[in-house]
C-alpha cells in the first residue's frame, strides 16, 4: 500500500470517526439521520480505497447497493418517520454532554491503548485500525447513553459501519455473495428496526425507552 | 439432496403462505408436512454422517456430528412445535385474541426462523452462519411482539437491540479470526480457518474468542448478557417460546463451539475453558436466585434456560467427561424444556395467565398437562431417573478435580434452582384450582406432542441409541 492511499485511508476514517462524536453531540433526529448518511458515504468511500485490485464489477455492485441501502433508503424512511411521527428531537442521555465526551475520550484511549497488537493484521493501516475500533466503542457508548429507541438504531448501524470500516482496513475480503448477503441482512434489519419504532410510538407515545417498565421480575 | 430438502420445505411454506388469503387450514398442512419432510430427511442423513463423518454438498453446506446433533434437535422440536400451533392458534382465533392477518405471520415467521436455524447449523461458512442467527433475530422479533401489546413490543424491542449488538460483536469477533486467511478471497469455512489457527497471532485470537463469546453469548442467553432472553421467551407464543428455549440457544452455542476449536488450536484449551466456565457459574448462581423468588411461571422456565446454558458451559470449561455431558445435556435440556413450554402453555391457555398465584390446581384442571408438566419439572431439575441428573453428575465430577470451589458453588446454585422450581410447581400442581376455570384440556393438538417428547426423553433417559452415543462421541472428541 502506498503512503498517499494510507492517508486517504486514514483520512477517511477520521471523518467517520467525527461524524459518531457529532452523533453524540445531535440534539436533533434530523441531524442523526445526515450524520448515519455521511459515516456511511465515507464507509463507502473507504472499501472503494481499500480495494487492492480497483474497483471489479462485483465490487462496483456492492459498493451501489450499499450505497442506496445505507445513504439513501435507510435515510429516506427515517426522514419520513421523524416527519410523520413530529419527532423532532433526540430524547435525553443518561450522561450529560462534559462526562460523554470524558467517556468518549476514555474509549479512545483504550482502543488506541489496549488494542494496538490486533493491527497485526495490517501494519501499514495501525491508526486507521485502531480509528475504527474507536468508532466500535463510541457507536456502543451511543446505545447505551441514548434513551431514544431512534438514536439506539444509529448506534447499532453506526456500530456496524465501524465493523465494515475495520474489515475494510484489514484487508478481509469476502466473495460478493456474502457481501450482497451482509447487506440484504442490514437493510431487513433496518426495515424492521423502523417497523418497531413506529410500534414504540404508537404505543407508548414517545420514543424514550424509560417510558417501557411493563416487563419486570 | 436430503440438505437441499431440509433447507427448501420451510422457505417454500413460507413463500407459499404469503399467497394464501383465507384458509387457516392451509397453513396448517403446509407447516406440518413441512416439519415432517425436514424430520424425515434428518433421520435419513445421520447415518451418512455417523458412516462419512460428515454429509456435504458441495462446499457451502456440511453437516459434522455437533451438527447432526443440533439438527436432529431442530426436526423433532420444530414437528413438536408446528403440531402444537394448531391448537394453540386455533384456540386464539377461537377466543378473538388474534384474526387471519396475525396467523398468517405467524406461520410464515415460524417457518422462516425454522429455516435460518437449519442454515445456521448446516452451512461451512462463519459469515453465512452469523446471517442465518441474525436472521432468527429478525424472524422471532415479530412473533415475540404477536400479541401487539405494550408489554410484548418492549420485550421484542429488547431483543431486538441487544442481539443485534451482541450478534455485531460477534461478527467483530469473526472478521478477526479472519485474519488468519487473509490474502485468500472467498474462503472462509470452518476447516480453512481451523488450518490456518496455529497462524493466528495469540492476542488476536484471544480477542476475537471473547467478542465471539459476548456476540454469541447474549443469543445464548449466558449472563450478564441475558437480559433479554426472560422477557422475549415469556411473551412469545409458547410454540416459539419452546423453539427459543429449546433450540435456538444451542444453535447459538453451536457458532462459540466452532470458534472455540479455532481458539484452542491456537492458543491452547485453558483460555477458551476459563472464560466458559466464567460465563457458566455466573450463568448459573444468577438464575438460581431468580428462580428462587419468580413469580411468573414463563419467566421461571425462562430462567431456567439461562442456568441450563450455564451447565452446558460449565461442561464444555471443564472438558474431559464434561464435554460429553454438555452434550448430552443439550439433547436432554431440549426436550425437557420444550416440554415445560408447551405444557405451561395449555395453562395459558386455560387460566389466561402466566402468574404462577392464579394458576393453582393444574393437575385437577389439566389432569394431562399437569402431568406433564410434573414431568418436565423433575426432568430439567435433574431428579434421577431422568438424564439431566446423569448429565450434571457428570458435569460436576468433571469438575470436581480441578476447580472444586466452582463445582460446589455451581451444586449449591442447583439445589437452590431446586427448591425454587418445587416451590414454583407445588404451588401450581398441587394448589386449589379456582372456581371459575372449567377442568379439560383445551384440545387434543396441545396434549400429543408434548407427551410424544415425553416419550422420547423418558426413553432416552433410560437406553441412549447407538447413534447418538456415536454422534456425542464423535463431537465430544473435536470440542
Amino acid at each position: 500500500m502506498t503512503p498517499t492511499l494510507s492517508q486517504i485511508l486514514f483520512i477517511t476514517n477520521t471523518l467517520s470517526f467525527a461524524t459518531i462524536i457529532f452523533m453524540h453531540l445531535a440534539k436533533k433526529n434530523s441531524q442523526l439521520v445526515s450524520l448515519y448518511a455521511g459515516q456511511s458515504i465515507l464507509t463507502v468511500a473507504l472499501l472503494y480505497f481499500s480495494s487492492p485490485d480497483g474497483l471489479p464489477y462485483y465490487l462496483a455492485l456492492t459498493l451501489l447497493i450499499t450505497l442506496i441501502v445505507k445513504v439513501l433508503a435507510a435515510p429516506y424512511f427515517f426522514m419520513k418517520f421523524i416527519k410523520k411521527s413530529q419527532m423532532k428531537f433526540a430524547s435525553n442521555v443518561y450522561l450529560n454532554t462534559p462526562l460523554t465526551l470524558m467517556a468518549i475520550a476514555a474509549l479512545i484511549v483504550i482502543a488506541f491503548s489496549q488494542f494496538k497488537p490486533l493491527t497485526a493484521a495490517a501494519p501499514g493501516n495501525e491508526n486507521s485500525l485502531l480509528l475504527s475500533i474507536a468508532i466500535i466503542f463510541i457507536s456502543f457508548l451511543l446505545i447505551i447513553n441514548r434513551k431514544g429507541a431512534l438514536s439506539q438504531i444509529f448506534g447499532v448501524l453506526s456500530l456496524e459501519n465501524g465493523i465494515v470500516s475495520f474489515a475494510a482496513l484489514a484487508g478481509l475480503e469476502e466473495t460478493f455473495s456474502l457481501r450482497i448477503g451482509i447487506i440484504f441482512d442490514i437493510s431487513v434489519w433496518i426495515i424492521i428496526a423502523t417497523i418497531f419504532v413506529s410500534m414504540i410510538h404508537k404505543q407508548f407515545g414517545s420514543l424514550d425507552v424509560t417510558t417501557m417498565k411493563h416487563l419486570k421480575d | 439432496m436430503f440438505i437441499i430438502l431440509i433447507i427448501s420445505a420451510p422457505l417454500i411454506t413460507a413463500l407459499l403462505s404469503l399467497l394464501i388469503r383465507s384458509r387457516f387450514l392451509v397453513f396448517e398442512i403446509l407447516t406440518i408436512l413441512s416439519a415432517a419432510i425436514e424430520l424425515a430427511s434428518a433421520i435419513l442423513i445421520v447415518p451418512r454422517v455417523i458412516s462419512n463423518g460428515s454429509y456435504s454438498i458441495g462446499s457451502y453446506f456440511s453437516i459434522d456430528a455437533l451438527g447432526a446433533i443440533l439438527m436432529l434437535i431442530i426436526s423433532v422440536i420444530g414437528l413438536a412445535a408446528s403440531l402444537y400451533s394448531i391448537g394453540y392458534i386455533r384456540r386464539e382465533v377461537a377466543k378473538q385474541i388474534i384474526g387471519f392477518h396475525r396467523v398468517k405471520q405467524y406461520y410464515i415467521f415460524l417457518n422462516f426462523f425454522i429455516l435460518a436455524m437449519f442454515s445456521a447449523v448446516f452451512t461451512t461458512s462463519p459469515i453465512i452462519m452469523w446471517i442465518g442467527i441474525e436472521a432468527t433475530t429478525l424472524s422471532t422479533a415479530f412473533l415475540i411482539s404477536f400479541y401487539n401489546k405494550p408489554s410484548a413490543t418492549e420485550a421484542a424491542w429488547k431483543y431486538l437491540i441487544v442481539n443485534s449488538v451482541g450478534l455485531l460483536l460477534g461478527f467483530l469477533g469473526i472478521m478477526l479470526f479472519q485474519t488468519a486467511a487473509i490474502g485468500t478471497p472467498g474462503i472462509s469455512n470452518w476447516h480453512f480457518i481451523l488450518a490456518n489457527a496455529s497462524s493466528l497471532n495469540p492476542f488476536i485470537a484471544k480477542i476475537a474468542f471473547i467478542f465471539i463469546l459476548i456476540g454469541y453469548g447474549t443469543k445464548v442467553g449466558l449472563a450478564p448478557m441475558h437480559t433479554w432472553l426472560p422477557d422475549a421467551h415469556s411473551k412469545a407464543p409458547v410454540p416459539i417460546s419452546s423453539l427459543l428455549s429449546g433450540v435456538l440457544l444451542n444453535v447459538a452455542f453451536l457458532a462459540i463451539l466452532r470458534f472455540k476449536a479455532v481458539t484452542d488450536a491456537a492458543v491452547g484449551q485453558a483460555f477458551s475453558q476459563n472464560l466458559l466456565i466464567f460465563f457458566g457459574i455466573i450463568s448459573i448462581s444468577l438464575a438460581a436466585f431468580i428462580i428462587f423468588a419468580q413469580k411468573n411461571y414463563k419467566r421461571l422456565l425462562a430462567y431456567s434456560s439461562i442456568e441450563h446454558m450455564g451447565i452446558i458451559s460449565l461442561g464444555f470449561g471443564f472438558g474431559g467427561i464434561g464435554v460429553f455431558a454438555g452434550l448430552l445435556h443439550m439433547i436432554y435440556h431440549s426436550l425437557a424444556k420444550s416440554i415445560l413450554f408447551l405444557a405451561s402453555g395449555s395453562i395459558f391457555l386455560k387460566y389466561s395467565s402466566t402468574k404462577i398465584i392464579n394458576a393453582k390446581g393444574v393437575l385437577s384442571v389439566l389432569p394431562i398437562s399437569g402431568i406433564i408438566f410434573l414431568i418436565g419439572f423433575l426432568a430439567i431439575t435433574g431428579v434421577p431417573p431422568f438424564g439431566t441428573f446423569l448429565t450434571e453428575f457428570y458435569i460436576l465430577s468433571a469438575g470436581m478435580i480441578q476447580h472444586p470451589v466452582i463445582t460446589i458453588v455451581a451444586l449449591l446454585a442447583l439445589i437452590v434452582a431446586f427448591v425454587g422450581f418445587l416451590k414454583n410447581t407445588h404451588s401450581m400442581i398441587f394448589g386449589e384450582a379456582p372456581e371459575t376455570i372449567s377442568k379439560g384440556e383445551a384440545n387434543k393438538w396441545v396434549v400429543v406432542p408434548p407427551l410424544c417428547l415425553v416419550a422420547i426423553l423418558l426413553v432416552l433417559s433410560f437406553y441412549l441409541p447407538q447413534f447418538v452415543k456415536l454422534l456425542i462421541n464423535s463431537a465430544a472428541l473435536i470440542y
